[in-house]
């Protein structure tokens, strides 16, 4: 760990006016800022007149200024010489960051670049094997000939469902699609999963299935609503310039109110509720009820934007088939399967689901009250702003993983609806949609093999599969762990770590020699026997993944060090250009997988740099919602040029995707369309050939827009999917969400006697990158020593904690849904009936924090980081995932809370600060 | 949207221009070298840190919780000292309460130097974008998005006098102090 001693420097170099300048984007939360990297060696710097230095700014600067903090400045090795880097947001960029602003953590990203003189210096160099308990360095063929005999042994003699691949779904296009075509298409396993979930599939399937797309708002539409109704999320902490720069100027300058549903009154959220706006302070997985709640009131009002209702959901006044056909998406056995043949979730259209809701005990606004802990009165103000009975009205729904990680389903296919009611999902300013985590940097090399999960709902309904469950049961052999650290990210976490334990670790089979043959050998011998062999590709060595459990550890190249692209979250499409050397031998992991793909006789592996990987995998980019790019890799190929130097043009602006074809005289002029690529761009001869140009897409769904005439048809983007809802009829579907498919989970795990919730999420100073900010920023790590739990002046109270105390919070009740989920009747994977069948186990946990005493937390709930390297929360959480959707219910945490002595901080003025975060 | 657009009217729904150069400082930075043999005393360009050692006030005229302007290490640039009433991480005094910061946010250079909140002994909100910071844990951010710590100011006493002695940090738009 980085030391907490955080000095502050009072000088920093400026760049010499010849100074190199790159374009890239923030590596961090989904909103990626537009950055630029100024580059020069070290032995010279600029001076403070406008003409001395590469700002072309006379220093000092004033306010909004382009200054530059200590922190924003390092020294790396680019063509083998030491340079000096500044790496900045760019002031001249026309989207997301428009004023040149940034987050904290984008803001001293110019600190995660490898620099042997500071934290970073233990990034991972060199391949290394296991060998007597030490990691030994090794060559890049000695370790991937090891990883391709293992795999292929595996395959030949367990089955491809035995070698599983854990891997991120965001660090760059080239690399996702390289090791999705590699785990699905050639392995072909199902035992594959992203970092944040047990099983690929829907995130937030309620509202996916509504038929709202979910990344199908632009942050224009974010900032000209008249109401946005956040779920489970503040943008101030989590998507800090997505609210600096759009949602709150339109809060001080257009009178927007926002509506914030959260356990714990955060920054953002005072903000709103001090502007108009409503706090809705909920207990963690009770979203459903408060929003059918609401919705009832809206409903009982006629409040609900019937002209709206009437033209865009389906089946109002037509025969039942607009429902049934908005609902077959798919053939039979796919995941929207269940809820066709499950009438329980499925509403005929308004009037049904109108009638069922209605009808609905918890939903009724004194019992909702009680359940929720949200107020009668903010109930009834909530549908008093969300009210739209003559549709003039915006409103926009927004939502994150507060929301889908506590109760899966219902919370999704509640917010969906409730959406539906105000007139919201397909106009400008009216849009539905997560704020998102990761960027989206996805697209898939290889299909999902639905057909060998072992995993069913009842009926023929097949899920794919859980892989932590399979890890459990003891059916993995070879682990591929890529990017992510799998088992602290994973609920019930402590429990996962003593299964990795005892099939790595504790197995009789341990590398002892540093003979190729003879560790094949050996590892041949721990798969036969049960256990399982652990390969890592990472950054830096994690702990446990890679420090105690992995047999091969592989260095990969990152953010800066090659070039890459991705897409944020108005699917915003960028090249993150290199600017310096990667250390030692760490390789991009794209040029990993093809090395150890083409060992084991796979074809097609011979790209020589991202840029080819880019180019391919555009075709697989089509079907996506999130950074369909395939058009500019057609015109660039029509202009004779790379896909990557056609995207350079586009430089920190970018292109919002999907990219469309169309005629080179038509005009895209959607509210939102001055911020899909940069002016210069729009009318230059870069983008036209043929007759036809390229354009960027303000927003998805956009019900308004006349489409123009794509000569292309659907060869590049599903033309449906700009204008309608995601549905084979093109309306929207009414979702029923009854809490009787939820409830006897939530009596089961809910607090008792002097338990308190123990939930968890994200704030503002960390990104889920505790590997940079956490571990090796000393700025960040005064702020945040050690975990933290806020909790409730009252609770802590009770328990004798003060600020500062050092506290246990723990647990002897956390279920772990151990093996099997094959349901035959359609309620066998209901939580009772897992506990009845004998799938469920109790296992302890606990983990250690720093107590924050705030009233900013919900009394009887407490609030920790949720992916602390050393103090995981995650322990706490159920490992029983929403069995409707595989998803974890992470924020489920609950446990008891106890002083066991001080921290250091209490008495401390260098670390840590116990001042509340919500004053306003 | 236009950049600047934004920019301006961000600066003049506060306050105006002017005095927003005047809390950060627009001239170039220069020091007083005295002293040394054939130079006589002359004002020259600053190329390193060094600070000088300034007397700026007396322990026994602060109130507690009411903050007081001083400029250090320049003429152009405007600081705060304060008597905090409760021991803080470079504190002098008796209490070890009294700290002095340049209060111009470390983010976006927003005006803080009236934004003192005696309740809970903190800087802000930043007008800007929200930004907090602690004056009893060496200006550490507590909730937004600055890139440093407040810069604070080193203070020593002497008797009832308050000198200003250094500064730990690297003051808004600046690119060195001195």
């Amino acid at each position: 760990m980085a030391t907490p001693y955080y000095i502050p420097e009072d000088r920093v170099p400026l760049p010499p006016p010849n100074a190199e300048v790159f374009t890239t984007a923030c590596d961090y939360c989904i909103v990626a800022c537009g950055y630029k990297v100024y580059r020069w060696p070290v032995g010279k710097e600029g001076g403070q007149k406008a003409n001395e230095n590469a700002f072309k700014k006379n220093f000092p600067v004033g306010p909004l200024g382009r200054w530059v903090s200590p922190n924003q400045h390092n020294i790396v090795i680019a063509n083998g010489k030491p340079h000096h880097v500044i790496v900045v947001p760019d002031e001249s960029t026309e989207a997301v960051n428009l004023t040149g602003d940034n987050s904290i953590r984008g803001g001293c990203i110019a600190q995660k670049v490898y620099n042997p003189s500071k934290p970073t210096r233990d990034r991972l160099q060199r391949p290394m094997v296991r060998v007597a308990d030490t990691l030994m360095p090794v060559t890049w063929d000695f370790a991937l000939d090891i990883c391709a005999e293992i795999s292929k042994y595996v395959l030949k003699n367990h089955s491809e469902n035995a070698w599983a691949c854990k891997t991120y779904s965001y660090q760059f296009i080239e690399n996702t699609y390289a090791i999705t075509r590699f785990a699905l298409k050639d392995i072909n396993t199902p035992a594959f999963a992203w970092h944040d979930s047990p099983a690929p599939g829907e995130e937030s399937a309620g509202v996916a299935f509504a038929g709202f797309m979910t990344f199908g708002a632009g942050y224009w539409d974010r900032a000209n609503a008249d109401v946005l109704f956040i779920s489970g999320t503040d943008p101030f902490e989590t998507k800090t310039i997505l609210w600096n720069e759009w949602i709150m100027p339109a809060i001080q300058k257009k009178k927007m109110k926002v509506i914030m549903v959260l356990p714990r009154k955060t920054a953002g959220a005072a903000y709103a509720e001090a502007n108009g706006g409503l706090f809705l302070d909920v207990y963690p997985g009770t979203d459903a009820i408060l929003y059918n709640a609401i919705a009832r009131v809206i409903v009982e009002n006629n409040g609900q934007d019937m002209d709206f209702i009437k033209n865009w959901t389906s089946n109002f006044s037509a025969p039942q088939w607009e429902t049934e056909s908005g609902f077959g998406r798919g053939t039979r056995n796919t995941h929207w399967q269940w809820i066709t043949t499950w009438g329980k979730l499925a509403a005929k259209g308004y009037d049904d689901w109108k009638a069922w809701l209605l009808g609905e005990k918890e939903f009724e606004i004194n019992k909702a009250s009680e359940i929720t802990g949200v107020s009668v009165e903010k109930i009834k103000k909530a549908a008093e702003l969300l009210g739209n009975a003559d549709g003039k009205k915006k409103v926009s729904f927004a939502y994150e993983k507060g929301n889908y990680w506590s109760n899966n389903y219902l919370n999704t296919a509640s917010l969906g609806s409730l959406a539906l009611l105000t007139g919201c999902g397909n106009r400008p300013g009216r849009m539905m949609g997560r704020l998102g985590g990761h960027q989206r940097g996805g697209v898939g090399g290889g299909n999902y093999p639905d057909n060998k999960s072992p995993d069913k709902f009842g009926g023929r309904r097949r899920l794919t599969m859980d892989v932590d469950r399979w890890v459990e049961s003891g059916h993995v052999r070879l682990a591929w762990v890529v990017g992510n650290t799998w088992l602290s990210a994973m609920a019930g976490s402590q429990g996962l770590m003593d299964t990795f334990n005892k099939l790595t670790r504790q197995n009789p089979h341990q590398i002892m020699s540093l003979v190729k043959e003879e560790i094949i050998e050996t590892l041949k011998k721990r798969v036969d026997s049960g256990g399982m062999v652990v390969v890592n590709q990472e950054i830096y060595l994690r702990d446990p993944i890679g420090a105690k459990y992995a047999d091969i550890v592989l260095p990969a190249a990152t953010w800066g060090e090659v070039d890459f692209t991705r897409a944020n979250g108005e699917r915003r499409l960028r090249l993150y250009s290199k600017f310096y050397d990667a250390p030692g031998e760490a390789k991009p992991d794209w040029w990993i997988v093809a090395k150890w793909a083409k060992k084991m006789g796979f074809e097609g592996y011979d790209w020589k740099d991202s840029n080819d990987v880019f180019e391919e995998a555009a075709r697989f980019s089509r079907g996506r919602q999130d950074n369909n790019y395939d058009a500019l890799v057609w015109m660039a190929k029509k202009k004779g040029v790379k896909a990557y130097e056609l995207l350079k043009k586009f430089g920190t602006t970018g292109i919002q995707t999907p990219v469309v074809v169309v005629d080179e005289d038509y005009k895209y002029d959607r509210p939102g369309a001055e911020y899909t690529m940069p002016k210069a761009m729009k009318d230059s001869n870069d983008i036209k050939a043929d007759g036809y140009k390229i354009i960027g897409i303000a927003r998805l769904q956009d019900s308004e827009w006349k489409l123009p005439d794509f000569h292309f048809g659907a060869r590049f983007v599903d033309p449906k999917i700009l204008t309608a809802f995601n549905t084979q009829s093109g309306k929207a579907n009414w979702l029923k969400s009854p809490w009787d498919v939820f409830s006897d989970f939530f009596d089961a795990i809910k607090p008792k006697d002097d338990e308190l919730w123990v939930t968890n999420g994200r704030i503002n100073e960390i990104w889920q990158s505790g590997f940079d900010d956490v571990e090796r920023r000393p700025y960040i790590t005064q702020r945040f020593p050690e975990n933290f739990i806020e909790i409730h002046p009252d609770d802590a109270k009770a328990r004798g904690i003060e600020s500062g105390d050092m506290v246990l919070a723990y647990s002897e009740r956390i279920p772990v849904w151990k093996d099997s989920n094959m349901g035959t009747n359609a309620l066998d994977t209901k939580y009772s009936n897992l506990v009845k069948q004998g799938h469920i186990k109790m296992t302890k946990a606990s983990v250690t924090a720093v107590a924050i005493v705030t009233p900013a937390v919900k009394k009887g709930v407490s609030y920790m980081y949720f992916l602390h390297p050393t103090q995981p929360a995650n322990s706490l959480a159920p490992r029983v995932p929403d069995p409707l959707t595989n998803q974890y219910r992470y924020k489920l945490g609950v446990g008891k809370v106890k002083k066991i002595g001080e921290s250091p901080y209490k008495n401390d003025f260098r670390a840590m600060t116990f001042a509340r975060r919500d004053i306003v | 949207m236009d950049n600047t657009d934004k920019k301006d009217c961000l600066i003049s729904c506060l306050t105006t221009r002017r005095q927003f150069l005047f809390l950060s400082g627009a001239a170039t930075a220069t020091i007083m070298l005295t002293g040394i043999p054939g130079l006589g005393a002359k004002e020259v360009q600053a190329v390193v840190s060094k600070y000088p050692r300034v007397k700026i006030g007396k322990l026994s005229a602060l109130k507690q919780d009411m903050p007081v302007a001083f400029t250090y290490p320049t003429k152009d640039i405007r600081n705060i000292l304060v008597k905090l009433g409760t021991p803080a991480g470079g504190g002098v005094g008796s209490n070890n309460d009294v700290v002095a910061f340049n209060p111009v946010c470390t983010h976006m250079g927003g005006p803080m130097e009236t934004a003192y909140k005696a309740e809970y002994k903190i800087l802000g909100q930043c007008p800007f974008h929200q930004s907090t910071f602690d004056l009893t844990r060496h200006g550490m951010i507590i909730s937004g998005h600055a890139t440093e710590s407040l810069p604070q100011i080193l203070l020593e006493t002497e008797g009832d006098d308050i000198y200003a002695a250094g500064v730990i940090g690297l003051v808004f738009g600046r690119n060195s102090n001195v």
